[in-house]
């Protein structure tokens, strides 16, 4: 089964370009949305594996929507999407439990391997979930 | 009296004070030209659909672009006591174009409100969304059945959002919604939507309308959305409504209906926070004879998954193919070969007990599958044969993979309902692997400024030739880089520099063009011989003898749809507005302020005038200035200096040792002044016949200068600038340079004139001049006993040991012109220079 990402930007032009190239370069199942008020709906009606988020939005911003997302889910990886210039914020999303940060404009490749690598960690937290049960 | 002494005091602290004012103008046009070379590139770079951006990025880079220029033009101004009024206007048009492209959405075409399928095809995507702009293509382009049917039009939407007062009504509300959650959001998004649905269509629309829905042959139909930009600008928008089988006579309240979908949760939110415009995913609206299909479902000319197994899929349900799309029933899987004849690869056949069809009075029931038909193939083998045909034919008509919905109606046809590009997803390519060449590079080093790989036939490009004369497919090796190559990016496959840099002119265009550019690989003008055929490889910084296919097939194919999304069209535009150079040479007339139609043309401008502008400052003033100190030297030199902060390392002496220059460029100069081999004084050719009458001559002429001219030499210093002003006897000779860590800023630019021999030699002395120059990199000119050369964007290093070779070269040709008597002489002397050898004892007669 492929490994499902949702994409949150309210920018309709991003959302675009990261379908594009994940639907493009990856086998993922990608879903995205404008709407951070509508993420944990999506997260709770089905299953994902991996969250990319702008930080910056109306309403709920990439901050709020970690907390949110780990409520829901606190084993999801998630990656947060910055603008140059905003780096005190990004740092500050890992702290609060953002897998990592991507600043924007970034390279495709930049991306790809990000994802591939929250994913892999994903996977890790799981096995090392199953082997503490045994 | 003190008034007096005040006012004159002023006026030479001022002097100092003028010329800092002058260079700092000078510094800051420096750095904002590097700022905005480094935008542009930047911009540039973006293009290539290596990366991801966003608009806030298109936003951010114009507004620092333009700030950047408006400086440069603004310093320059501040320079030369405003000699260029008119760049600041033009600096401000571009802004606004500018701004205008950023803020600029697609306008909705002025067309009727209703469209026959009959008349449409794919350029009125704009007008009836590409939903149905592509079935009137298939319709009139491809022959297959599609369902007779209209479209109601962009403008038809916006007649009835104006005239209803929509648009109006739905911005307040949407200014007003408080919305804090989902609900809320929701909420706003069915009362919009409500608002819609209650609205009254305007009388002419609703009558177009009916008049259209009386022309088709049944009274039920299909109405379905085809908003305008859902694809690409609106992915996010999601599905709107698509009713089926629904009465042809209440068409106007369907089409209130599918408008009113078009206001989701999403879509408020969007517009809550950028402002609702009607221009922005306008809705039109396809109305469809109603087909109660057979059998029906979704095909894809390629396997999405597995784009290389060259299969078509075709999917297939009873009924109507609502099912397919939704999942609601499993369908029947044909795997199908592209190859001719099509053979079935595999046949999944589901059990299929469910099926959506039309009720007679109107929508959609489910109904059961009679049991003799669960387990049957929903298709014959001939209509796989025929769909795997149309998908094929439709692949190529779009010139693309496509996702295509189908019919079989009652009578075992099969109607086309809708096709639109299928996603393919291919793998990432693995990192790529270092190519391993049969035979060794010719060149492995350089800095890659335009990515990619390229073959050709190798060009030695100097600045002095017409660009005219290049070949098409030309690999064009030169020393330096020259903007002038634009007017060939067409045609040429590649370019080798030895110097330049990935923000100078030239690189900004070869990237407009995607031309394989190294810059900064020494020797390449040695190494590579002219019609040598060479594969470039630039992202590796290499070239190879002969023909690398290998490289050559490994160019990464650009991504088309990265380049359809509308953030690229804006970039693009944008671009065209800042980085085409149309002021392509400096000794052209055309090289005005007025012609500056560009970004690119008022930064290339400005600083080609401000290096001008530098190149003169009024010695005679700046002599006058308190500041001014003594160099004691041991150079027979009368030399003074005015530093004009970070040129010296001590201040207010009236003398100061060499060590105390701490001026880049002037060290370096004064380092070749004091070349071992240098002859300052003395007789220069103490054999040649007759030369010493001439040295005698000089030495008079000199102490004559001295009464004149002043015999002085003069250099305003800071730490990285210099211009040095030499009158020694009838020589003039004029240095102004500007050396540091950036690149981009560094130059020499060298004028030397006049002379005591008459004037054959002193012009022979011109063109030996000029052949140095050049060889050292200056692009250079003369005229009569002038000689004129600029060095621009070397390495700190290149430019300092240039520098001082210029240092050398001054002391070298001094009085070389009463030396010069024969064409022959002054051949031997530029072979000695270019030998390294300074003694003058070329001037001996050979043999």
């Amino acid at each position: 089964m492929p490994e499902r990402i949702l994409v949150v930007d309210d920018e309709p032009n991003m959302l675009r370009l990261l379908k594009t190239i994940l639907s493009d370069q990856t086998g993922y199942d990608v879903v995205t949305t404008n709407n951070p008020l509508e993420v944990s709906k999506l997260l709770q009606e089905d299953r994902f594996d991996l969250v990319i988020s702008d930080l910056k939005m109306p309403l709920v911003d990439g901050i709020d929507l970690i907390g949110i997302i780990k409520k829901i889910d606190p084993g999801i990886p998630i990656i947060i999407i910055t603008a140059y210039g905003t780096i005190e914020t990004a740092e500050e999303a890992v702290q609060k439990g953002a897998y990592d940060f991507i600043t924007k404009p970034f390279r495709k490749e930049a991306i790809l391997l990000t994802i591939r690598r929250a994913l892999e960690w994903k996977r890790m937290q799981g096995e090392l979930a199953a082997l503490k049960k045994q | 009296m003190f008034r007096f002494l005040r006012r004159f005091l002023k006026v030479e602290e001022d002097e100092q004070a003028r010329l800092q004012d002058r260079f700092q103008h000078f510094r800051h046009l420096l750095e904002a030209n590097n700022q905005a070379l480094e935008i542009m590139a930047d911009m540039e770079e973006k293009l290539s659909g290596d990366f991801l951006f966003d608009t806030g990025y298109l936003y951010n880079q114009s507004r620092n672009l333009g700030e950047q220029v408006s400086r440069m033009a603004a310093e320059l101004n501040g320079l030369t006591g405003n000699q260029y009024p008119e760049l600041p206007r033009i600096c401000q048009k571009l802004l606004e174009e500018m701004q205008q492209e950023l803020a600029k959405v697609p306008g909705i075409p002025e067309t009727p409100y209703v469209l026959p399928l009959a008349a449409l095809h794919r350029d009125l995507a704009p007008a009836v969304g590409s939903k149905m702009a592509n079935l009137g293509e298939i319709r009139r382009h491809l022959g297959f059945t599609v369902p007779e049917g209209f479209a109601t039009t962009a403008a038809a939407y916006k007649h009835f959002m104006e005239a209803s007062d929509l648009s109006q009504v739905l911005k307040d509300r949407l200014a007003q919604a408080p919305l804090k959650d989902l609900e809320s959001l929701e909420a706003a998004s069915r009362e919009v939507q409500a608002l819609v649905r209650q609205a009254p269509l305007p009388p002419d629309l609703e009558d177009a309308l009916q008049k259209a829905a009386g022309m088709l042959p049944g009274s039920w139909v299909a109405v379905r959305s085809s908003a305008v930009g859902e694809d690409t600008d609106f992915s996010f928008a999601g599905q709107f409504a698509t009713l089926l089988n629904v009465d042809v006579a209440r068409l106007p309240e369907h089409y209130k209906e599918i408008v009113a979908s078009k206001f989701t949760a999403r879509a408020i939110f969007y517009w809550k926070y950028q402002g609702f415009s009607i221009e922005e995913l306008p809705m039109a609206v396809g109305c469809l004879a109603m087909i109660p299909s057979r059998a029906s479902g979704v095909m894809f000319s390629t396997d999405p998954h597995d784009p290389e197994a060259g299969n078509i899929m075709i999917t297939a349900v009873w009924g109507l193919g609502k099912y397919v799309v939704d999942g609601r029933v499993s369908p029947d899987i044909f795997v199908v070969s592209r190859d001719n004849g099509h053979p079935v690869k595999e046949r999944r056949v589901a059990a299929k007990s469910k099926a959506l069809a039309c009720r007679p009075e109107g929508e959609t029931v489910e109904i059961d599958v009679p049991p003799d038909r669960v387990q049957t193939p929903a298709l014959t083998d001939a209509q796989v044969q025929a769909l795997a045909e149309a998908a094929l034919a439709l692949e190529k008509h779009f010139k693309g993979p496509q996702d295509v919905e189908w019919a079989v109606d009652e009578a075992g046809r099969i109607v086309i309902l809708q096709s639109r590009p299928l996603r393919v997803s291919a793998p990432l390519a693995a990192p790529r692997e270092r190519y391993e060449p049969s035979a060794p590079p010719l060149l492995t080093y350089g800095i890659r400024a335009v990515g990619g790989a390229a073959a050709g036939r190798v060009h030695l490009f100097s600045h002095d030739q017409e660009v005219a004369n290049i070949p098409p497919g030309a690999v064009v090796v030169a020393r330096q880089p020259s903007a002038r190559l634009v007017l060939v990016m067409d045609r040429i496959s590649a370019i080798i520099t030895e110097v330049g840099s990935p923000t100078d002119h030239m690189t900004i265009l070869a990237r407009e063009f995607r031309i394989p550019t190294l810059v900064e690989v020494g020797g390449a003008t040695k190494v590579l011989h002219p019609g040598q055929l060479v594969t470039v490889d630039a992202d590796e910084a290499r070239v190879y003898p002969g023909l690398v296919a290998e490289l050559l097939r490994r160019q990464p194919k650009t991504d088309e749809e990265l380049h359809r999304a509308p953030v690229f069209q804006k970039l693009k535009r944008i671009l065209k507005l800042a980085a085409p150079l149309n002021l392509l040479d400096p000794e052209s007339p055309d090289f005005m302020a007025g012609n500056c139609r560009t970004f690119h043309d008022i930064t290339r401008f400005c600083h080609e005038k401000a290096m001008d502008a530098m190149f003169f400052p009024d010695i005679d003033r700046a002599l006058k200035s308190d500041a001014v100190t003594r160099l004691k030297t041991d150079l027979p030199l009368n030399l003074f200096i005015l530093d004009l902060g970070g040129g010296l390392r001590v201040s207010g002496k009236p003398q100061v040792e060499e060590e105390d220059v701490i001026c880049r460029p002037f060290r370096a100069l004064l380092r070749g002044f004091h070349h071992p081999q240098v002859r300052w004084a003395g007789m220069v050719a103490p054999d040649l016949k007759g030369f010493i009458s001439v040295w005698a001559n000089t030495m008079y002429d000199l102490g004559k200068a001295e009464r004149g001219l002043g015999g002085k030499s003069f250099a305003i210093i800071t730490h990285n600038y210099l211009n040095f002003n030499s009158r020694l006897g009838y020589h003039f000779g004029l240095v102004d340079a500007y050396i540091s860590e950036e690149r981009n800023d560094n130059y020499i630019s060298f004028q030397f004139k006049g002379g005591a021999a008459n004037i054959t030699r002193r012009e022979r002395r011109a063109k030996m001049l000029l052949e140095i120059l050049d060889d050292l990199g200056f692009k250079a000119q003369a005229k009569g006993d002038l000689v004129q050369g600029r060095l621009v964007k070397y390495s700190l290093m290149e430019t300092e040991e240039t520098m001082e070779l210029v240092g050398l070269l001054i002391a070298f040709v001094r009085q070389l012109d009463l030396a010069l008597a024969s064409d022959a002489v002054a051949e031997r002397c530029i072979r000695a220079f270019k030998k390294e050898d300074y003694g003058l004892a070329c001037l001996r007669p050979e043999g």
